[in-house]
């Protein structure tokens, strides 16, 4: 990585801590968490991402990582007088471990990603719709067996008592890693291999690409991030149960993704920017508002049309994307940046 | 390209401005001004069936209360918002009306795994809450002394449910079904095994099964149940609101002609739409809420609820919603200030306060958050409603 792409990088990270830090010192606990929201669900989707943007293979059952992950978060950060007390049959060494925040999502990443290490060379030999149905089988099967295995998750029974670890910085912390682990790939050998793999297999192959390796490879990295996106959420949200993870938050990332861009690291975080921060504005009209003279009433239900409206036209207008599979990175920015800092001192 | 930017700016700012712009503020003098009480209701989503109704009975107890004058001289506000049948929205819109909208305190929801996302931020705040509709009894332990509930416990209304069926209905041995998946039904059913148990000894129940949640298609679990060489005295069929016609209609199909008994869940019109006029199905429930059957309160109420929205209440949600505005308007009143710490201990002392969905009793300690409270029994005769009794259990289950 040559110099200027590091100062981008670190630009473009000053900017963003810049702006959390203002939230956190100034905008209250409302901002705080809209902005939590917004940065994990950027997670979840620049790791689909990683998977489903560089490799093409549409993944439906992302969320039973992000399931994975926050029951493997939680049960290893709850204290143990709450264990002992609503989960007595929990095995010996959970029952009597409780971690601190780091290594739990570390281990609430690694889980799933085991999973994904086991699962993805039966599923990965798949092709085009094929695989977007096994992965949704693979969302069914994770949701089945933690209904089911109540010693360890209780079951259908809400998972709760979890202890609100996740704040702003954790979620930035771990959104920038994800990035910076994406947009390293995509710029390397593997990235391209894996974009090879996605636009043309046949191709790929006649030249040497292992097209499970680079499907593998993604696929678990991106399960690694997904479980930890779902610890993040656990930690936020408190409560939970199986029925937390499936389809309407499978679909709510999917068009995230979509509309910043597939194939697009910035376009992935783009996505989720704007129509999570479109869905909150839209929630806050719903109580009704006034232009003007004219008061509209209260009309709930808004912010789920508006975004599903919202996605639609994107389709329209835009079905690769917004970014399709461009960034508009660090280098970006940061030449903007040169450029009219430049034009300022010719100026003076 | 350009286009779709330029919308999406457009629209971004419109949506700003509007937000920035909405809403009046109060003019008013300090000691005038309203109270202001947060209301955070599943208005839509999956349980908008049950949560717009809720709603509608807190609208209802704030109209009563400004046309009498509002609480302390101080007209009352209810400033609601959406729930979205989703624990992440419901504690943006939480935070939302403790931190911007500056509320004294808050009511709503009728899920307990909702509340559960609600709760912590009014805890947060110091202020008071009161569900109005979430049924686990162990909510207020989870979340805190800010917490109270409208309605009865799950414990209590299975603990009735298992008494009636024992003591009135004579049934000696029970069946038991329950849906899979969400915790309201998984810990329905095992209050009731519990308590019937006790009641008719450790053989008394005869069967249990289940359904998952999302398949309310049960001829495996009838066949099972036929296949039984002793069939059960009464079926105890835990299910959710949009299951349990479905589920009733398929065992009454099958030939099974013994009392059904069913939870709250019941308690929506669904439930004689798809299994029919089906007769001896009972259920408990908050009140029944109906012209010319129940209680006084709960005609009274009845006649007000189709007086303000045109049509009859559509279950008995809206007795709680309006029973838990006032709730707090009594406690507000009985303290005389809208100081959280000071409602809170007046909740607390509330007692056999009359309640269009029973009386309700506080007390100070975790548990008596959740009132003791009597349960309607309600009796599905020939697709006909009737209130079959006013129960208050003798013993429940522990939460």
């Amino acid at each position: 990585m040559n110099r200027r792409s590091l100062l981008s990088a670190l630009f473009l990270l000053t900017i963003a801590a810049l702006i959390l830090l203002v939230v956190h010192l100034f905008a209250g606990a409302y901002w705080t968490r809209i902005a939590i929201v917004i940065g994990i669900y950027s997670l979840l989707a620049v790791s689909l991402g990683l998977s489903s943007g560089f490799t093409g293979v549409f993944s439906l059952g992302h969320t039973a990582f992000m399931a994975l992950g926050a029951y493997t978060g939680a049960l290893l950060t709850l204290p143990v007088q709450v264990k002992q007390s609503t989960m007595q049959q929990l095995p010996g060494f959970l029952a009597t471990t409780q971690l601190h925040f780091l290594p739990a999502t570390l281990l609430a990443g690694v889980l799933p990603a085991l999973v994904a290490l086991a699962v993805g060379p039966a599923i990965l030999r798949l092709s085009g719709h094929f695989v977007s149905v096994a992965t949704l089988g693979l969302l069914l099967i994770t949701r089945e067996i933690l209904l089911n295995a109540e010693s360890l998750t209780r079951g259908a029974r809400t998972f709760t008592g979890v202890l609100p670890l996740t704040n702003l910085w954790w979620v930035f912390l771990w959104g920038a890693i994800a990035v910076y682990v994406s947009w390293r790939i995509k710029r390397s050998a593997i990235g391209r291999e894996m974009f090879a793999s996605r636009e043309d297999p046949l191709a790929a192959q006649a030249l040497g690409v292992s097209i499970l390796r680079a499907r593998l490879l993604a696929f678990v990295i991106s399960a690694f991030f997904t479980g930890i996106a779902g610890c993040l959420y656990a930690h936020f949200i408190l409560a939970f149960s199986a029925r937390t993870f499936y389809l309407p938050v499978t679909f709510e990332v999917i068009s995230m993704l979509v509309v910043g861009g597939m194939g697009s690291v910035s376009g992935a975080v783009l996505g989720a920017v704007i129509l999570s921060g479109f869905k909150e504005a839209v929630r806050v009209l719903e109580p009704g508002f006034a232009i003007g003279p004219i008061r509209v009433p209260p009309i709930y239900g808004l912010a789920q049309i508006a975004m599903a409206f919202l996605f639609i036209l994107f389709m329209m207008l835009r079905p690769k994307g917004l970014l399709g599979d461009r960034e508009i990175g660090g280098l970006f920015w940061w030449d903007w940046f040169r450029r009219r800092s430049a034009s300022l001192v010719e100026r003076s | 390209m350009r286009r779709l930017w330029l919308l999406l700016i457009v629209l971004l700012v419109l949506t700003l401005l509007a937000g920035a712009c909405g809403g009046a503020k109060s003019t008013q003098s300090p000691a005038k001004a309203p109270i202001r009480i947060g209301g955070v209701f599943d208005l839509t989503g999956d349980l908008a069936s049950i949560g717009g109704p809720n709603a509608n009975g807190a609208m209802l107890a704030v109209e009563e209360l400004n046309a009498k004058g509002g609480i302390l001289g101080r007209p009352v506000e209810l400033v609601l918002r959406d729930s979205k049948t989703d624990p992440v929205a419901t504690g943006t819109a939480g935070t939302e009306l403790v931190e911007k909208e500056k509320v004294v305190a808050m009511v709503g929801l009728v899920d307990s795994d909702l509340a559960l996302a609600l709760g912590p931020v009014c805890e947060k705040a110091g202020i008071p809450y009161v569900s109005s509709g979430a049924t686990s009894p162990k909510l207020p332990s989870q979340i805190g002394r800010t917490f109270f509930m409208a309605a009865f416990g799950d414990n209590t209304q299975a603990a009735a449910a298992a008494e009636y069926a024992y003591k009135e209905l004579g049934a000696r041995t029970a069946y038991v079904l329950w849906e899979k998946g969400i915790e309201y039904t998984t810990i329905l059913a095992q209050y009731f095994q519990e308590r019937f148990r006790e009641l008719a000894g450790p053989d008394s129940i005869l069967l249990v099964d289940f359904y998952m949640q999302g398949d309310p298609n049960v001829p495996g679990q009838v066949a099972k149940l036929k296949s039984l060489a002793k069939q059960p005295d009464v079926l105890f069929l835990a299910s959710e609101p949009d299951d349990s016609g479905p589920v009733v209609k398929q065992f009454r199909e099958a030939g099974f002609s013994q009392p059904i008994f069913g939870g709250d869940a019941y308690d929506t019109p669904l439930l004689v739409e798809v299994a029919g006029p089906v007769t001896d199905v009972y259920y408990t429930a908050p009140a029944l809420l109906a012209e010319n059957a129940g209680t006084e309160l709960g005609k009274a109420f009845y006649r007000k609820y189709v007086a303000k929205f045109g049509h009859p209440p559509e279950n008995a949600f809206p007795a709680l919603g309006y029973d838990a505005v006032m709730v707090l308007a009594r406690a507000m009143e009985d303290a005389g200030t809208t100081e959280p710490k000071a409602v809170i201990a007046a909740i607390e002392k509330i007692k056999d306060m009359p309640g269009v969905a029973g009386n309700l009793t506080f007390g100070p300690s975790l548990e008596e958050h959740t009132p003791k409270k009597q349960v309607a029994i309600i009796r599905v005769v020939n697709g006909k409603l009737t209130l079959a009794a006013m129960y208050a259990p003798e013993k429940v289950p522990a939460p």
